[in-house]
């Protein structure tokens, strides 16, 4: 062990360490030793006294206004250092007040960008409909101008005498239409459905609802001596119809 | 004498070390009262420090200046426990001066000129009395074990570099290292004891 520190202080890593030339390996070599070994650290000790007597020896008196002149400095690095900070703590508020700011455009722009694509969803769902509506208008146009089209008029049976109905048939265009006028009321568990009897087959028209009365044509499928039906059914209308609760049927 | 000495020699060292452990606590703080007290106690032997690498009165004050905001930027990294204030503060002034010097040399260098202020501000440097007190304590030791000493502190030789160097065999140097600390702890430490120097010697 002996042996190990003398070669170390033959070295000149000590010297060097003390006047700060070694190398960060050699750096953290001596300081190993220091921590170590008491006599590396007794060695180290006196060449840091040695040093500062060495350098007392050459000692220069300082010229007059130099002291003043390096407080001067260091208060200025001092107010650069603290205007620095003031800039830093200036530029932090306006960066996060930015960034909050893109934010919240950004999450506006998404939520604008989102509204805008189910305005323009609404708007085509519009359009189609129109056209539909149109489409359906044309026809029953065709329809109910046409000199060929055939009418007829369609009453309740005893279960529901006050009903109401016009047919239009034409077999021209093979276009065929229902203006229910009047229904009687019917308790609130129930409903009007409509049936067409298609060349043998029974097909579901749907409900008839009583806002819709005055106003629209329902469109009934087109074939050659088709029978319309007016059942009562539950409320929400049913698969099939119930036949014993037929109240009007239309020959067209 | 040699009693009076180190009467007086104990309660100083007691003092000194006071003072670094406030001027430490002072820097820690960033108190600007640091520098001013780091200034008053070490500005002389920095400002010598510095003077014997640059040799120029002009560039030792400059020099001393940027150590001096040196000092004070990275006095966080300071570690007492790792040198003592004074070494840190060698360190630094040093490297600084190091440093100014090469910058100084590649300028020079550059402008192909004979720069004989240096030669001129020695000159006048040894003839101002506070020079004589550094003067009179340095003849103290003898040229061959300063130059030695120097070679060592100032220039930051390694003792086989001075060898070389001063083309003097390396177990010389050794010994003249050996006597001139001897000597230094003769000037400044008298209550040393010199069986601890010798034992580090050996």
């Amino acid at each position: 062990m002996k042996e190990k520190i003398r070669i170390f202080l033959d070295t000149d890593l000590l010297e060097k360490y003390l006047l700060g030339t070694a190398s960060l390996e050699e750096t953290s070599q001596v300081e190993r030793y220091i921590a170590m070994y008491p006599e590396v650290r007794k060695t180290y000790n006196e060449l840091q006294e040695s040093l500062e007597s060495f350098a007392k020896l050459h000692a220069i008196k300082t010229p007059e206004g130099l002291k003043e002149r390096i407080l001067e400095r260091i208060k200025s690095q001092n107010v650069g250092r603290r205007k620095f900070m003031r800039y830093a703590i200036a530029a932090s508020i306006v960066a996060f007040m930015f960034a909050s700011a893109s934010y919240f455009f950004w999450n506006q722009n998404q939520t604008l960008a989102e509204e805008n694509e189910m305005v323009t969803n609404e708007i085509q769902l519009m359009k189609n409909d129109m056209k539909q509506q149109l489409e359906d208008l044309r026809k029953q146009y065709i329809v109910l101008n046409n000199p060929q089209t055939k009418k007829y008029n369609v009453k309740g049976n005893s279960k529901a005498k006050e009903l109401k109905a016009v047919a239009y048939v034409n077999p021209v265009k093979k276009l065929s239409y229902i203006n229910v006028a009047k229904l009687p009321n019917l308790p609130e568990d129930q409903c009007y459905q409509m049936w067409a009897e298609v060349n043998g087959e029974m097909v579901n028209l749907g409900v008839i609802r009583e806002a819709t009365n005055d106003q629209k044509l329902l469109a009934l499928p087109y074939a050659e001596n088709a029978i319309g039906y007016i059942t009562i059914e539950p409320m929400g209308g049913n698969e099939t119809p119930t036949v014993e609760n037929i109240v009007a049927n239309i020959t067209y | 004498m040699l009693f009076r000495g180190k009467i007086l020699h104990q309660p100083e060292n007691q003092m000194s070390t006071l003072l670094e452990k406030h001027i430490v606590e002072l820097l820690q703080e960033r108190n600007e009262k640091a520098i001013s007290l780091l200034y008053e106690h070490y500005g002389d032997t920095l400002y010598g420090v510095a003077h014997k690498v640059v040799r120029n009165e002009e560039l030792a004050q400059d020099v001393l200046q940027e150590s001096f905001v040196k000092i004070w930027k990275k006095s966080d990294s300071y570690d007492s426990s790792k040198a003592k204030l004074f070494t840190w503060l060698f360190r630094i002034t040093r490297n600084t001066a190091i440093d100014k010097l090469r910058s100084v040399n590649t300028k020079a260098d550059k402008e192909i000129q004979i720069d004989v202020s240096d030669v001129y501000s020695l000159g006048v440097n040894s003839t101002r009395p506070e020079f004589m007190d550094v003067k009179e304590n340095l003849g103290k030791i003898e040229s061959k074990y300063q130059i030695v000493l120097e070679a060592l502190f100032f220039q930051g030789m390694t003792q086989q570099e001075a060898s070389d160097e001063l083309n003097i065999p390396l177990g010389t140097i050794k010994s003249r290292l050996k006597i001139g600390l001897r000597e230094l702890k003769k000037i400044y430490g008298p209550s040393m004891a010199i069986a601890l120097l010798l034992n580090f010697l050996s």
